[in-house]
């Protein structure tokens, strides 16, 4: 009953490491969720 | 140049759309159409004027066209063109099918050695996403993703276009491969410029990355999507079940472009809401109008992303009512 338990928080644990690296170390930045839209004009159409 | 003739193959909601951009535009002398619809051929000559004189077959070069605009129905558009190369004619094509992009992707050599262009998907999806592409990742010193959602239909060819493409196979482009899925599959929420607003997108067969992938050396991530109701991809798998509308209503493009800037991760989302139709016609008649031109940045077939400078692009669509918006995001 231990092993089960001790193996399971053994697997929690590396999941959560896991889950870490990949957060920090990702690709790319996080898309904006809120804000609006804005037409294009002026210098960036130049 | 006032003596130019552009041919225009295919009067249906886009091409239509063309032939009044270019009447309109003093490059073009003749407006040279064809269309199966004997009828609609001619009431689209007549809304022209003297400048429009309705050509006898789809591959006639009988009035000396410098560029053709194919405008038809997925699946002609690579016949088509190998006939106009063959007679050192440059091509401009509207298709979104990802078999008629790969098809027209492959005469690229030809086209280079016979010193024309083709341009390849100059719509609103892809084409107009493209472009916005293009813009974006001039921003960045590295792009990393781009992921393209459309939603809406132009005529009744590109609903069809939409239905089939929902229950065929996606191609997207992940890590340096092509990766198949299929289609209907990966919900994600995408926001479109107002007031479209949000709808769900899902895989489709879609072209976007085969045309994007050459365009941005390093690319790792390149993904389209189109939106759709859960009665979309129910009858995605069946003939459809009623005649598409003579033309869709709204409809917008999205393009989310993530790379480096510098030692920073960011994020550039740009977007288009307009009539799909009359946008994609904007589109193909401002690409007919570079080729014409000679600004295409090189000879031979490639997507819009490879063959035209985006901000003179832009605004000369933006001249024409088709107007680009970036998304700002607010911190909180």
């Amino acid at each position: 009953m231990l092993t089960t338990i001790r193996r399971a928080l053994v697997a929690f644990s590396i999941a959560g490491l896991v889950a870490a690296v990949l957060r920090l170390r990702g690709a790319g930045g996080t898309p904006p969720t809120n804000g609006g839209w804005r037409e294009l004009s002026g210098s960036e159409l130049r | 140049m006032a003596a130019t003739t552009v041919k225009i193959v295919g009067l249906g909601a886009v091409g239509s759309r063309v032939a009044r951009q270019l009447a309109s535009s003093p490059e073009v002398g003749t407006i040279a159409l064809w269309d199966s619809n004997a009828p609609k051929t001619q009431a689209v000559a007549h809304s022209l004027g003297a400048a429009a004189k309705i050509d006898s077959s789809a591959t006639s070069v009988e009035l000396a066209p410098k560029l053709v605009v194919l405008a038809t129905p997925v699946g002609t558009h690579v016949e088509l063109a190998q006939a106009y190369l063959a007679q050192n004619i440059s091509v401009v094509s509207v298709s979104d099918s990802v078999e008629d992009v790969q098809g027209l992707m492959g005469l690229d050599a030809e086209a280079r050695e016979r010193g024309v262009s083709v341009v390849v998907g100059a719509g609103f999806s892809p084409g107009l996403s493209c472009v916005l592409a293009k813009h974006a990742g001039a921003l960045f010193s590295q792009v990393e993703e781009i992921h393209v959602a459309t939603t809406g239909t132009g005529g009744p060819a590109c609903a069809r276009q939409h239905h089939r493409a929902l229950s065929s196979i996606s191609i997207d482009w992940r890590d340096g491969v092509w990766q198949s899925r299929q289609g209907g599959s990966g919900r994600t929420l995408c926001w479109f410029p107002d007031p479209v607003g949000a709808k769900d997108c899902y895989r489709a067969a879609r072209p976007e990355a085969l045309l994007l992938a050459p365009a941005f050396p390093g690319l790792e991530r390149a993904t389209s999507r189109v939106s759709a109701t859960r009665r979309d991809r129910i009858t995605a798998w069946l003939p459809m079940l009623y005649r598409p509308h003579p033309e869709g209503g709204p409809g917008a493009i999205r393009v989310e472009v993530h790379g480096r800037i510098d030692d920073r991760s960011d994020v550039v989302v740009y977007g288009v809401m307009d009539r799909p139709a009359v946008a994609a016609g904007g589109v193909a008649a401002v690409s007919a109008l570079a080729v014409l031109n000679n600004t295409v940045l090189r000879q031979g077939a490639a997507g819009l992303a490879e063959l035209v400078e985006p901000v003179p692009f832009l605004a000369d669509l933006q001249r024409r009512g088709i107007k680009a918006a970036v998304f700002e995001g607010v911190t909180v």
